[in-house]
């Protein structure tokens, strides 16, 4: 099977997009991405989690293809949640190794903004089971809170120690030209910000934010960052039933199989980006992709930097839900080769991006 | 959100009146929301009403809130460990968050989940509440 090398991409500002719809921004970042890849595609894959529910609008690929005029090419939505952008980037990487298409597009979009905040409660819960959970009131920030409750206790941090997260993600995400929130923050801003659902407070949550990411994948190139191994697992446990409230199970399993296929270990990483849609999330995944031992991810933030989240993760560069996966896998790809980001050193890169609360995670190992 | 489907609601009834789940006849694993195949393997579930009381595992009081609970909240979200040993996740009221903790009896109620503005349709379902409150 061909190799799978990552030919061009773009990423577009995080933020607040009140000008612009949806396919409008999507067009535009798949259009430099293919100037960027300087290559024709002959499917493209659109990974987006809220366009009925925010933007009202169904088979978006083919409105952005329109917009570009590019005809007869194949489009396909991928949805999975805030997991929408790994699951996409799966799919193409399949297509490309099997070689059913030659060059493909990933683009990743969502626009929250389009609706008021109390909307986004209503259209992220729906990540969670709509009748059993989202119907009472639950939300994906409530069950967040629930496993930081539990995770403080179990393994003896203060609140203080999880709001290093917050800490981190901003002193990384001012070095990103793409963020949303591009600035350095202070221990105090985050331990000091309004209470959102205890242990929880504002810092702890990756703000939702309009974005879109492309990533023009080739089967044909022989140079530049190339995806080694991509997984997909899913977690069917319901959250009630859950055997315990500090592993992901579903970025566990995927990371497993994405580590062994790739031929490599948590020890070669050099750089991840991982979903931190709530710090305890970014807490958790650094653990459960293995990068470092059960209860310590805290305990290591305080030992030194941790090469996680470069970008600033959800909570600085933004969380722009569907989108977010093909940021990650941009991310890191450019982190390795040292463009836009400053450079890691290392060849090895993983993404994580999970939709719901642990409910699907996708792991792609990028080399250079 | 705005405006629930009544269809929706009316299917989901049992669950949400009297905790129905299902129970493997075969290796007696309870699921609850329900499930169509036990991990054992076995198809042949059998709906059981789950008990009513149990005890408080965690709990957060959440002040973001969708726009079905806007006049709700804060409201409190809890995990509660039934006296068969199921878990149920849902709301818990009649009760003071500061005095609130892991391993306090609660018991099921029967209250108003949704109070639907525009059509009237009112909804109902299963909250906790401390058993003798607090
Ligand atoms: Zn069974």
């Amino acid at each position: 099977m061909k190799d799978v090398f990552l030919a061009g991409a773009a990423l577009y500002q995080a933020g607040r997009h009140y000008g612009k719809n949806i396919d409008d921004i999507a067009a535009e970042v798949l259009d430099k991405a293919l100037s960027d890849a300087k290559a024709d595609i002959d499917a493209l894959f659109v990974a987006s989690s809220t366009t009925e529910l925010a933007n009202k609008q169904q088979i978006l690929g083919a409105y952005v293809l329109e917009a570009l005029g590019l005809d007869k090419i194949p489009v396909y939505r991928v949805e999975n949640g805030d997991g929408s952008g790994g699951a996409a980037v799966a799919l193409a990487y399949h297509a490309l190794r099997s070689e059913e298409h030659n060059c493909v597009a990933v683009v990743g979009v969502d626009k929250p903004n389009d609706v008021l905040s109390n909307q986004q409660q209503d259209i992220y819960a729906a990540t969670l089971d709509t009748y059993f959970e989202r119907y009472f009131g639950i939300t994906p920030l409530s069950y967040a809170a629930l496993m930081a409750k539990m995770y403080l206790k179990k393994y003896e941090y203060k609140y203080e120690d999880l709001a290093q997260w917050a800490v981190l993600m901003h002193s990384h995400g001012a070095g990103n030209p793409y963020a949303y929130f591009r600035r350095q923050i202070k221990l105090e801003d985050a331990v000091n910000s309004e209470v959102v659902s205890e242990p929880l407070r504002l810092y702890d949550i990756g703000p939702l934010a309009d974005g879109a990411a492309a990533a023009v994948l080739c089967n044909s190139r022989k140079e530049g960052p190339r995806i080694l191994s991509v997984a997909t697992s899913t977690n069917t446990a319901a959250f009630n039933l859950r055997p315990d409230y500090d592993t992901l199970y579903s970025l566990n399993e995927a990371a497993r199989r994405a580590f062994e296929k790739a031929k490599i270990t948590p020890r070669d990483v050099a750089t991840a980006e991982v979903h931190d849609s709530f710090s305890i999330f970014g807490v958790l995944a650094v653990e459960s992709l293995g990068l470092v031992r059960r209860g310590g991810a805290l305990a290591a933030m305080k030992d030194g930097d941790l090469p996680v989240n470069l970008s600033g993760g959800f909570k600085s560069r933004g969380n722009m839900l569907g989108a977010a996966g093909v940021y990650q896998l941009v991310e890191v790809a450019w982190q390795l080769i040292g463009r836009e980001f400053r450079r890691v050193d290392g060849s090895y890169g993983v993404v994580h991006s999970m939709g719901g609360v642990d409910k699907v995670s996708t792991v792609v190992v990028v080399g250079v | 959100m705005r405006h629930e489907s009544v269809p929706i609601y009316w299917r989901n009834i049992p669950h949400y009146y009297r905790l129905v789940a299902r129970r493997c006849k075969r290796c007696g694993a309870v699921y609850f929301p329900p499930v169509a195949k036990c991990r054992c393997g076995s198809t042949e579930l059998e709906n059981v009403e789950l008990p009513r009381e149990g005890r408080l595992v965690e709990y957060t009081v959440l002040h973001q809130v969708g726009t079905d609970f806007l006049k709700q909240k804060p409201l409190i979200v809890g995990l509660v460990e039934l006296s068969n040993g199921v878990r149920v996740a849902g709301q818990i009221v009649d009760a003071q968050p500061d005095k609130l903790a892991p391993g306090a009896k609660m018991e099921v109620v029967f209250r108003r989940v949704i109070a639907d503005g525009k059509h009237g349709l009112v909804m109902y379902g299963y909250k906790f509440r401390p058993v003798g409150g607090i």
